[in-house]
């Protein structure tokens, strides 16, 4: 058993110091399978940054009431009766002065441009209640301040700041014929929030002329158990005929569609660019085999066995192929990993996101190349352990 | 013996390698013809649009909605020669997840200005004009839901609401009309604004937006100008473009498809290059011998050349070609499903053609160096190595 080991070792060695001689032929190998890892983790990174710039947003102990059947705030229509109602609703928490915790909104989309391209976009423009900013968690102003109630001034999320033009501290942007004056930027953990521009409710509605008319509704719960009452509370009352969802529950919505339709492209595509590569391997490894049937011969007279020469191509192989993957997830942390673009979300505006690569991803491309690896070095080793020694010796 | 004999022999000589290179050289044209498909279908709506068609919306976004007034005023202004002007429904068919293309329009404008794409038989137009709850479908469409002429479908709106409370608004099939060219999408339905704006709860008297026609190309900026003018400073101020830039704008909004594409089958390429041509490289040092008996036998340098470029060439197109193919096959396959997100996916004739282009462009590139290395060969020297 010990004399096998040691076969297998030497074998190994023997193949590994052997590389060099097929250099270019083993570094295509080893580019072919990092151009494959790193097309499937930028697909992957691309749909996690922006599954996660969704769902960071959502939380479990807060309410977002939309008219049924909307699916998007964008297309929700709440009235000024319905507003009241929910305000008075079981569940909702109320902050010290006893005040409902209630944020009634209106979103609407105004026209931005997105620097890398230079073209018009769709972009959030959210009136927020009084209690908007505390419905939210981990809102914070990290320059300027807050926009005063009843002025035409907008705060801006920092990812909105960063991809689209104009939003600079104290720029004034126009919206049709309203002028608004940027007096803050926010941060919120870098969920989708910070694709948004704030203005306070009533500013919004009189500049847009939507008197009384709001969109959504977000009710902080006393605590996440809350949300099935009010859920009944929205849906059964025929004034109401509404319909609500946790924060996150309804981001986790929005956010599926997009983070899955990434998967489904990534996958297939890294799968058939994995089958050229394979391809590659198998030839690489093939000729390797060739051109040691000699050697391989030569051991396998003076008493070696197939185990050593089957194993030895193997772990060449799988080597080959491990490198590939390694420079693959690096290359993707180096290139994409942080890239921050911006797509049409569910609500149809920008939501900015940042390509994100996870050590899981990172393994996950690893394993797609080592499995190209093995299949790449299987029927190569297996032909090089069952190689009749006088064919090899002769080289025929 | 004439040279393709040779070269096919030459290739052929070891089976599974050049079986492998095969596979790899598919997978690459496939990924090519896949994506470059998916990409040209994606961009379809910029190329799909008229020179002389104008598009209005209200310059905050054109989400936002316009004044029905407004129709009235630009019909007057000169160099316009039709305006219609769409409302959009937000519709969906029994599940909010089925959403539908439907837009409500005024019957004889809209058919006038897109009278050129859609084709709308005089009985049709009759019957769209006069029944009030009339919806003209597209054949997409129809043929998607199982939709026939004479039907009464109810479609819910995940925006607006009826006066009554419902949600749904129920339309007969007054027609379905067919594209006039293979490129215009029929995965959508109008129908009658009147019945739309006498029925909703809320946004009377407001329009989604207007397509105009002018009378010549050469006038757009003028009119383009006039219409923006004519609203400046009002409560709708107006922006105003070709259908043509209002459509790459909005499809841009998605990202950058066109570099992720791109970049893609960039790396796909790479990889074959760099396996094909080191392979080929590889191939023919080990038939230095040989080259060297077929300049010994008087083959010339410039014939050996062309005997290596031939394989390599050769190689490329018995992996090309049918790789192109699967991705025809794979597209006719998915297309159905695909109708409403990339509308008239096919691997058209420019870009078969291109994958062509690319596959010679790749058997000179992997077979260059081997080719000429082959024909400096010196005969003594090439028969003497072993």
């Amino acid at each position: 058993m010990r004399s096998l080991l040691l076969q297998v070792a030497a074998v190994t060695l023997m193949n590994l110091k052997s590389l060099p001689q097929r250099l270019w032929l083993s570094l295509s190998t080893v580019v072919a399978v990092a151009l494959v890892v790193i097309v499937l983790l930028a697909f992957l990174a691309m749909g996690n940054g922006f599954q996660r710039t969704l769902a960071s947003a959502g939380a479990e102990d807060v309410a977002v009431i939309l008219r049924g059947g909307s699916q998007s705030e964008v297309n929700s229509v709440v009235t000024r009766d319905q507003v009241r109602l929910v305000e008075e609703a079981p569940g909702v928490a109320k902050n010290s002065d006893g005040q409902p915790l209630v944020s009634p909104e209106l979103y609407l989309v105004v026209d931005g441009v997105k620097r890398s391209s230079q073209t018009k976009v769709n972009l959030p423009l959210r009136g927020i209640g009084q209690e908007g900013a505390a419905v939210r968690k981990g809102i914070t102003i990290v320059a300027g301040r807050m926009f005063a109630a009843g002025s035409s001034e907008i705060v801006v999320g920092k990812a909105l700041l960063r991809e689209f033009e104009g939003f600079e501290l104290g720029q004034t942007v126009t919206f049709g014929t309203g002028r608004w004056t940027v007096v803050g930027v926010f941060e919120a953990e870098g969920s989708v929030f910070e694709s948004e521009i704030w203005a306070a409710l009533p500013v919004v509605q009189s500049f847009f002329k939507r008197d009384n008319v709001f969109q959504t509704l977000r009710a902080r719960l006393a605590n996440p158990a809350a949300l099935e009452g009010l859920e009944r509370y929205v849906d059964t009352d025929p004034r109401l005929k509404l319909e609500a969802k946790s924060e996150a529950a309804y981001f986790a919505e929005q956010a599926s569609r997009t983070s899955d339709l990434i998967h489904k492209l990534g996958w297939p595509l890294a799968i058939a660019m994995a089958f050229g590569a394979l391809a590659g391997a198998l030839n690489t490894m093939y000729s390797a085999v060739a051109a040691r049937a000699t050697e391989i011969a030569t051991l396998r007279a003076i008493g070696f066995g197939g185990l050593p020469a089957f194993v030895g191509t193997l772990v060449e192989s799988l080597i080959l192929a491990a490198i590939g993957g390694v420079i693959g997830a690096v290359a993707t942390l180096l290139i994409f990993d942080g890239l921050s673009t911006s797509t049409l979300g569910a609500s149809f505006t920008q939501v900015v996101f940042s390509f994100q690569l996870t050590p899981a991803l990172a393994a996950e491309g690893v394993i797609l190349a080592l499995v190209v690896g093995l299949i790449g070095g299987l029927f190569p080793a297996i032909r090089a352990a069952r190689t009749p020694i006088v064919i090899g010796l002769y080289g025929l | 013996m004439n040279d393709l004999v040779l070269i096919r022999k030459n290739l052929f000589r070891r089976k599974l390698r050049a079986g492998l290179m095969t596979v790899s050289i598919l997978t690459a044209f496939a990924i090519f013809g896949v994506l470059g498909s998916v990409e040209r279908s994606f961009y379809a709506g910029q190329d799909v649009a008229a020179a002389d068609r104008l598009v209005v919306v209200n310059k905050i976004n054109f989400t936002q909605p316009l004044p029905i007034a407004y129709y009235d005023r630009v019909r007057t202004i000169d160099g316009v020669q039709q305006v219609a002007h769409l409302n959009w429904f937000g519709g969906y068919y029994q599940d909010p997840k089925n959403l539908l293309i439907v837009m409500a329009v005024e019957p004889n404008s809209y058919m006038d200005v897109y009278g050129d794409e859609i084709d709308i038989p005089p009985e049709v137009r009759q019957a769209f004009t006069h029944e009030r709850t009339g919806a003209l479908v597209g054949e997409a469409m129809a043929k998607k839901w199982g939709w026939k002429l004479g039907d009464h479908v109810p479609i819910a709106s995940n925006i607006f609401s009826q006066k009554n409370g419902s949600r749904s608004w129920d339309f007969t099939i007054v027609g379905i009309f067919t594209g006039k060219k293979a490129e215009v999408d029929t995965n959508f339905m109008v129908f009658q604004y009147k019945y739309f704006d006498e029925t909703r709860s809320f946004g009377k008297d407001e329009i989604g937006w207007m397509v105009l026609r002018t009378t010549s190309p050469a006038l757009n900026d003028g009119v383009v100008k006039a219409i923006d003018q004519m609203f400046a400073n009002s409560s709708y101020e107006t922006a105003t473009d070709t259908e043509k830039a209002f459509n790459k704008a909005f499809i841009a909004q998605f990202g950058n498809i066109a570099l992720i594409v791109i970049l893609v089958v960039g790396a796909a390429f790479a990889t074959i290059l760099m396996i094909v041509g080191n392979t080929m490289m590889m191939s023919v040092r080990e038939r230095t011998r040989e080259i060297g008996v077929l300049k010994a036998l008087g083959f010339s340098g410039s014939r050996i050349l062309r005997l290596v470029l031939g394989e390599s060439i050769l190689l490329a197109l018995i992996g090309g070609l049918p790789g192109l193919g699967l991705a025809a096959l794979f597209i006719l396959s998915v297309r159905a499903s695909l109708t409403g997100f990339l509308p008239q996916i096919m691997v058209s004739p420019d870009i078969a053609l291109a994958g062509f282009a690319l596959m010679l462009v790749l058997g000179i590139v992997t077979g260059l160096i081997p080719s000429l290395s082959a024909m400096r060969l010196k005969t003594a020297a090439a028969l003497g190595r072993n």
